[in-house]
């Protein structure tokens, strides 16, 4: 379960630079999310390379299994939208359109998101927003988030397991407090655990107005610069769309 | 020698409880001196490890009189961040004291926080990585060590940034034997490196010859002190009056027999029988269980070094792992796995994944009618927690907790009951305390306790179940 936000750093498979990542995210965002240049035909077919490239990224982390899935989900959703929404009339045909929309626009970002999550280490993420200036004060509580998240993870399948000793399921005799049940445990074991991690990091100097060093080495590589030309070959496509110089 | 830290008349009473409060204590601890804190639960020795590494009154709340100094810092006019190269400090879960996700970050973390130079920081991690003979856990996810190993991992973070002071606050009470023997060696090599230590503790066993001065705490202040040789000549009886655990138990079953086999006299009436018991990771068999039969009404312990699967096994047992192969049968017949699942339970280590409702009554009566009140009360009255059926779950103790859930266990008819590290954490009262309730629990309920306390098993167990390796 961890490994879903956290890198699991014996075997990572190919390794990009965070700062990489972020870009192909805005990008993504930029294009997938708010349709920018969708009125020329070579943006909207550049728009689809580029939301298939977070699952290429999942390959090449080796999460063969992410890849599968999330790729899986999104051809479907986008097949669905291409062959199916025009041939389908009525109430429907606009419900299935907005499901399609909705979901191929928010898609290709939540797999970026995913594959960052799970293939970025904190002293990466650290090491990256130093090297682009960000100020500490929102550095380090977003480095505390990614540490977060997977310890939440563990605790909500620790809760889980408890939840089904006692027969509290969908199905079982307290189902309507599912919710009550599973976030008063979850709250009281996070607040516990946030407190002592800070605690923790506090006493390991974590804040001192010294400036921070980093041992972590990170740095552009081959692989860095062939999504980098990728991703903003798409910008180069949109540009020209603007100029006039394509269709 | 000159003072490493020195208390004057320090009182102090948390915002939020009176756990934990100091009395006008005085201390005086010397340049390289080791230290042993020790008391019951909430005698104040984790409030002194506090004091010294600056989270009271920096990050812990309350009423602070009086004057802490270490290493000729006023605690009260220093940042907490600005004493991290002077005081280290190693806690007790392993779940909450890294920061990073891998392990060469996290012992890199502390000294990249001083701002040290990359080439500084890097051979000191060589030092720290050789002196400690680690270097097969650099470069790993912290998810995937064991407890042990975490705690390597933390010690070594602490002393890659060389700290004069380190405090430890029950540093192995996750840990097993094996591990606290690591421990061990970690804490003499910073003796040797003439740092002074300061540890609380209440398994106390393998400080023997480490400790120079060792202090009881009773209520806030310190109720006696002893030298290292005078300390752990004390007898076992002499001990548990003062409410500290024994140095070592008679036995330690890990070095007997696999097995399951009875060590004390038990009148056997049925048994679960559990034959082809294989659970598997991708290849990789964790458990395979011929044939076991476990007697119904024992109280079992379940011993075996880290790894052994333990925890995999009762697991299976409970129905909490999917995928295990093999067949239970209960008296003759073949329960199944349905069934066997409702009819089990499990008190995990940490106990507060398992509370859910608003008061202890409430989560008691959880999976019932309202008509069983009064059945319910009388559990509750066994257990010794009728005072508190009003109290919120998770405003308990530690101990009471635990009672809570063995109540709702009881209450809910199980058959099964499994305790994951039960005394972990817990003082020499409650350990009794636990010791006492399982041994009266009613004789058709089965107990299996996975524990490394020796102690414990002394008291309360009928039966060891020895696993190594997965399989008996």
């Amino acid at each position: 379960m961890a490994g879903l936000f956290s890198a699991d750093i014996e075997n990572r498979g190919l390794i990009l630079d965070p700062r990489t990542k972020l870009f192909v995210m805005l990008t993504l965002v930029i294009f997938a999310l708010g349709g920018t240049g969708s009125g020329f035909a070579a943006v909207r077919c550049g728009t689809i390379v580029i939301s298939v490239l977070p699952v290429v990224l999942l390959v090449t982390a080796k999460q063969y299994r992410k890849a599968a899935f999330c790729g899986g989900a999104y051809a479907l959703i986008k097949a669905a939208e291409i062959l199916l929404a025009p041939n389908v009339n009525g109430v429907l045909s606009s419900l299935l359109g907005m499901c399609c929309m909705i979901f191929v626009r928010l898609m290709p970002g939540l797999i970026m998101g995913a594959y960052t999550l799970s293939a970025t280490t904190v002293s990466e993420f650290i090491a990256a927003m130093h090297r682009m200036h960000i100020p500490q004060q929102i550095t380090i509580p977003m480095s505390v988030m990614f540490r977060f998240f997977p310890t939440v993870l563990e605790e909500i399948s620790a809760i889980n397991t408890a939840m089904k000793m006692r027969d509290i399921q969908i199905g079982g005799k307290h189902a309507g407090k599912i919710i009550e049940y599973r976030l008063v445990p979850l709250m009281v074991c996070t607040v516990n655990i946030g407190s002592e991690l800070s605690a923790a990091a506090l006493t390991r100097g974590l804040g001192t107005k010294v400036r921070r060093t980093n041992i972590c080495k990170i740095g552009f590589h081959v692989q860095d610069v062939v999504v980098l030309i990728l991703t903003a070959a798409l910008y180069g496509l949109w540009l020209l769309g603007i100029c006039e110089v394509i269709e | 020698m000159s003072a490493a830290a020195s208390l004057k008349n320090v009182s102090f009473q948390y915002a939020n409880g009176d756990a934990g409060a100091l009395n006008e204590l005085n201390l005086e601890i010397a340049a390289g001196e080791c230290v042993l804190l020790c008391g019951s639960s909430g005698c104040g020795k984790t409030t002194v490890t506090r004091l010294l590494n600056g989270l009271i009154p920096h990050y812990y709340e309350g009423r602070l009189s009086g004057d802490v100094t270490v290493m000729n810092r006023r605690i009260s006019d220093t940042a907490i961040e600005d004493l991290a190269g002077v005081v280290g400090s190693v806690f007790q879960n392993p779940r909450s004291q890294f920061f990073c996700v891998d392990t060469t970050a996290e012992i890199a973390f502390g000294c990249e926080n001083m701002g040290l130079p990359e080439a500084e920081i890097r051979a000191r991690i060589d030092r720290t990585v050789s002196g400690m003979h680690i270097h097969k856990l650099l470069n790993r996810s912290i998810f995937n060590l064991s407890g042990g190993e975490k705690q390597k991992i933390a010690c070594a973070g602490v002393a890659a940034m060389l700290p004069d002071v380190i405090v430890l606050d029950e540093p192995t009470s996750n840990l097993d034997l094996d591990a606290i023997a690591e421990l061990r060696e970690i804490l003499a090599q910073w003796k040797a490196q003439g740092k002074t230590i300061v540890l609380a503790e209440h398994r106390l066993g393998w400080l023997k010859g480490l400790c120079d001065r060792i202090l009881l705490l009773e209520n806030g202040s310190i109720s006696a002190e002893f030298n290292g040789e005078t300390f752990f000549s004390l007898s076992t009886d002499a001990l548990n009056r003062m409410g500290i655990r024994a140095f070592q138990s008679a036995n330690n079953y890990l070095e007997w027999k696999t097995g399951l086999y009875p060590i004390k006299p038990f009148t056997e009436h049925g048994s679960i029988l559990l034959k082809h018991f294989t659970y598997s990771y991708g290849k990789h068999k964790a458990i395979d269980i011929e044939r076991l039969a476990i007697p119904i009404g024992a109280v079992t312990a379940v011993v075996g070094h880290n790894g052994a699967g333990k925890s995999t096994f009762t697991k299976c047992l409970c129905g909490l792992q999917k995928n295990f192969r093999g067949s239970i049968t209960v008296n003759g017949t073949i329960c199944r796995r349905k069934n066997w699942t409702k009819q089990s339970y499990m008190v995990m280590q940490d106990v507060n994944h398992q509370l859910f409702a608003e008061s202890v009554l409430d989560e008691v009566l959880l999976g019932s009618d309202d008509s069983e009140t009064q059945t319910a009360l009388q559990i509750l009255e066994k257990l010794g927690i009728s005072a508190c059926k009003d109290r919120h779950p998770m405003s308990l103790s530690g101990g009471q907790k635990q009672r809570t859930a063995i109540a709702s266990a009881i209450l809910a008819g199980k058959k099964l009951l499994v305790l994951d590290e039960p005394t972990s954490g817990l003082d020499f009262r409650s350990m009794e305390d636990t010791a006492e309730l399982l041994r009266s629990l009613d004789s058709d309920i089965t107990v299996l306790i996975v524990t490394h306390d020796m102690e414990l098993i002394d008291r309360c167990c009928t039966h060891i179940l020895h696993l190594e390796n997965g399989t008996i």
